[in-house]
């Protein structure tokens, strides 16, 4: 599908090469659905800083450097993951590793019946009617151009089904890892959940990087959340700084639903967490929450867009981030309230902390309301440290670097505390602590004064 | 020698200037009460000497137990032995009283060459302090002030000099924002402190907080500088006469 100029978009050459051998292929509708992520990125390409939601982060990075299709899971182990207490916890465990299930690694023993959690690869082939009715059914290819491109590569990632009325006992554990060898490397990952009327289920991602060479992660999830189901997420993206990390979220929300999101990036040279919700029924509740933590010449995004369609639905966001060096952190959260979505609740918030003259903050909250009646709100802020705070640490002999790290920990455990599973707080928090004690004591007496 | 030597002080606040020429000795064990009109520079004096950022020392020498203080980071003056009651504490949310009171001793303590205290030790040694204050378990527990009455916040503060145990406190106008009963527990509370070794330095824009912390001296500061000395009695004089003299003679 070659531009105006008779180019071909980057990328969507591997993508047409390999449609052939891709899981499915041959299966009418996923053909179809491979054929319109190609179309609509075809049409579009990467994103520009013209795109609406692409003004504040460039990826030049993705043209300049030509990333090639990971060609299958290396044979790695498990490598010990960032995070204790989550890594402790009992947990049906799925690992991917450059976009494939690797059911070597897996744990998932004694789920409960009506519950599946498979490779979509496997699934494709096995079973694709399944999948029919959800995959691709969320995600608007035209709104997100990554996502189509990922659409254009559909192969495999994690299947998840929660049939009616589970809660299920135990959190689903996501450990996605990114093994570049010497060249760089791309990976397409695309994971669909499927939570069925009056369901509970948690799951948590963490996202990390081997070493090796650059690497290109571009991921998909779809969620769909039937009638009264509840769905908490947490994700841990700490890819490593030679990392290109976008990953496009979907969650369709029937009516009574609550999608509980909290992500905490502080890894990639490029982190970009985008999510999109739309809330389809009355009376559903959706929280996208995030910490992030950024230096050197990071750039973390979160970009949000919550769509209220239907009435009583309540929506929260709350965003903070600590940006040190020269990093930018990027947040654009849309709050779009239609005709019909009388009595809806919406609210986000951006909070990011500069600790070096050289970070940057683009923080753009925006309501779009065409109901009357309504309660929205939003906000942004971005600043430097209080003196008066630091004043009263200093002033109790509390030294600069330490007092410097406790505010900034503070600041950040605002947004923590308020996750809902103690481990995943409490590994958030170390994790914090530990990112400021390598990070924020080199440049603490920059700001003596 | 002298706890605290202030020689010929002067200093400035965005190049504008507010101590001139001020002299002041405190010995161990001594009290001494600076009183004065708003504006005569007594907050300052106590962000001066703790080495607030913004204050800027123009002329003159602070000694403290021989140290020249002014060469100190806030920080190091603070371990060194240095306590700011503050007038406003400040609220800070995300960070619980007993963590905050832990790191603060613990900074000191090892700034002595003391070890540390963990944190079932802490609990222990906090709570002997905390009892004659009248600072619960709770109050520890939640953010340092936050949502604190003005009475809690101020035996916040006097819990804090307690556990650091400083060679010298300041109190920046303690009594203001108290009710008579919340006074008497800070008040105790300071007094139970007095040793021979301590000095205190106790600002005050009124007398009140004198009938319960008694100075051993009461100096006046209008326009930055001490204009008159005395005794206990001063400040009585000083809640009969009012400041209006002293800020004639100093224009």
């Amino acid at each position: 599908m070659p531009d105006g100029s008779g180019h071909m978009q980057p990328y969507l050459d591997q993508a047409l090469e390999g449609s052939g051998s891709f899981a499915g292929a041959g299966t009418d509708w996923v053909d179809a659905l491979r054929r319109d992520g190609a179309h609509a990125y075809g049409l579009h390409g990467l994103p520009k800083r013209r795109d609406e939601y692409w003004r504040y982060t460039n990826l030049n990075a993705l043209a300049d450097e030509q990333f090639r299709l990971s060609d299958g899971a290396p044979a790695i182990g498990l490598p010990s993951l960032p995070h204790k207490l989550v890594a402790e916890l009992a947990t049906y465990r799925v690992v991917v590793v450059n976009g494939r299930l690797r059911p070597d690694l897996c744990a998932l023993g004694e789920l409960p019946d009506d519950v599946l959690v498979s490779g979509l690869e496997d699934m494709l082939t096995a079973a694709p009617a399944r999948l029919e009715p959800y995959l691709g059914k969320i995600i608007r290819l035209n709104d997100m151009p990554m996502a189509a491109l990922n659409t254009a590569f559909l192969n495999d990632g994690m299947v998840m089904f929660v049939g009616d009325g589970i809660v299920l006992d135990k959190p689903v554990h996501l450990i996605s890892i990114t093994a570049p060898g010497a060249d760089a490397m791309m990976v397409q990952p695309r994971h669909l959940v499927v939570m069925g009327k009056d369901t509970t289920a948690t799951l948590i991602e963490t996202h990390i990087t081997t070493e090796g060479g650059s690497s290109f992660n571009n991921i998909v999830s779809e969620l769909h959340l039937d009638e009264g189901a509840n769905l908490n997420h947490f994700v841990f993206q700490e890819e490593s700084k030679t990392t290109v990390h976008l990953s496009g979220t979907a969650v369709a929300m029937a009516a009574k639903t609550t999608y509980d999101s909290f992500v905490l990036q502080s890894g990639a040279a490029i982190g970009r967490s985008e999510i999109r919700a739309y809330m389809n029924g009355p009376g559903s509740d959706c929280r996208l929450d995030g910490v992030y933590l950024a230096t050197d010449k990071q750039v973390v995004d979160n970009t949000t867009f919550v769509e209220h369609a239907a009435p009583e639905c309540r929506s929260r966001q709350v965003y903070k981030g600590v940006l040190d060096g020269q990093s930018r952190g990027v947040f654009q959260g849309k709050v779009h309230v239609m005709r019909d979505a009388q009595k809806t609740d919406g609210h986000q918030l951006s909070r990011a902390l500069l600790l070096s003259p050289r970070a940057e903050i683009d923080a753009r909250p925006e309501l779009e309301i065409y109901a009357d009646d309504v309660k929205c709100s939003h906000g942004a802020t971005a600043g430097e440290l209080d003196e008066d705070l630091m004043f009263y640490l200093l002033s109790r002999g509390i030294p600069r670097e330490q007092a410097r790290r406790m505010l900034i920990e503070a600041f950040l455990s605002e947004a923590i505390a308020e996750i809902p599973l103690e481990q995943v707080a409490e590994d958030f928090t170390t994790h914090v602590r530990q990112w400021l004690v390598d990070n924020v004591d080199a440049h603490a007496g920059q700001d003596a004064t | 020698m002298a706890l605290l030597e202030i020689r010929n002080l002067h200093a400035t606040v965005d190049d504008k200037p507010i101590i001139n020429g001020l002299d002041l000795t405190i010995g161990g064990g001594e009290v001494h009460a600076i009183m004065g009109p708003n504006g005569s520079g007594k907050s300052t004096l106590s962000y001066v000497l703790s080495g607030r950022a913004g204050y800027e020392v123009t002329e003159g020498e602070v000694l403290f137990d021989g140290k020249n203080l002014l060469e100190m980071e806030a920080d190091e003056r603070a371990r060194e032995g240095v306590f700011l009651a503050f007038q406003y504490p400040v609220e800070i949310p995300g960070v619980t009283g007993i963590t905050f009171l832990r790191t603060a001793v613990n900074a000191v303590r090892q700034h002595h060459g003391e070890a540390p205290f963990d944190a079932m030790d802490f609990v222990k040694f906090v709570r002997e302090k905390a009892a004659g204050l009248n600072v619960s378990d709770d109050m520890l527990k939640r953010a340092v002030n936050t949502g604190f009455s003005g009475g809690e916040k101020k035996r916040m503060e006097i819990l804090q000099m307690a556990a650091l145990d400083p060679k010298l406190a300041i109190l920046d106008e303690t009594d203001s924002g108290l009710d008579i009963d919340a006074l008497k527990v800070v008040a105790d509370g300071v007094n139970a402190m007095r040793t021979k070794e301590r000095g205190l330095l106790v600002i005050t824009h009124y007398q009140r907080l004198l009938d319960y912390i008694v100075p051993d001296h009461v100096h006046v500061l209008a326009k930055g500088r001490i204009v008159k000395s005395g005794g206990k009695e001063l400040a009585l004089e000083l809640e009969e006469s009012g400041y209006a003299e002293f800020l004639e003679d100093a224009a």
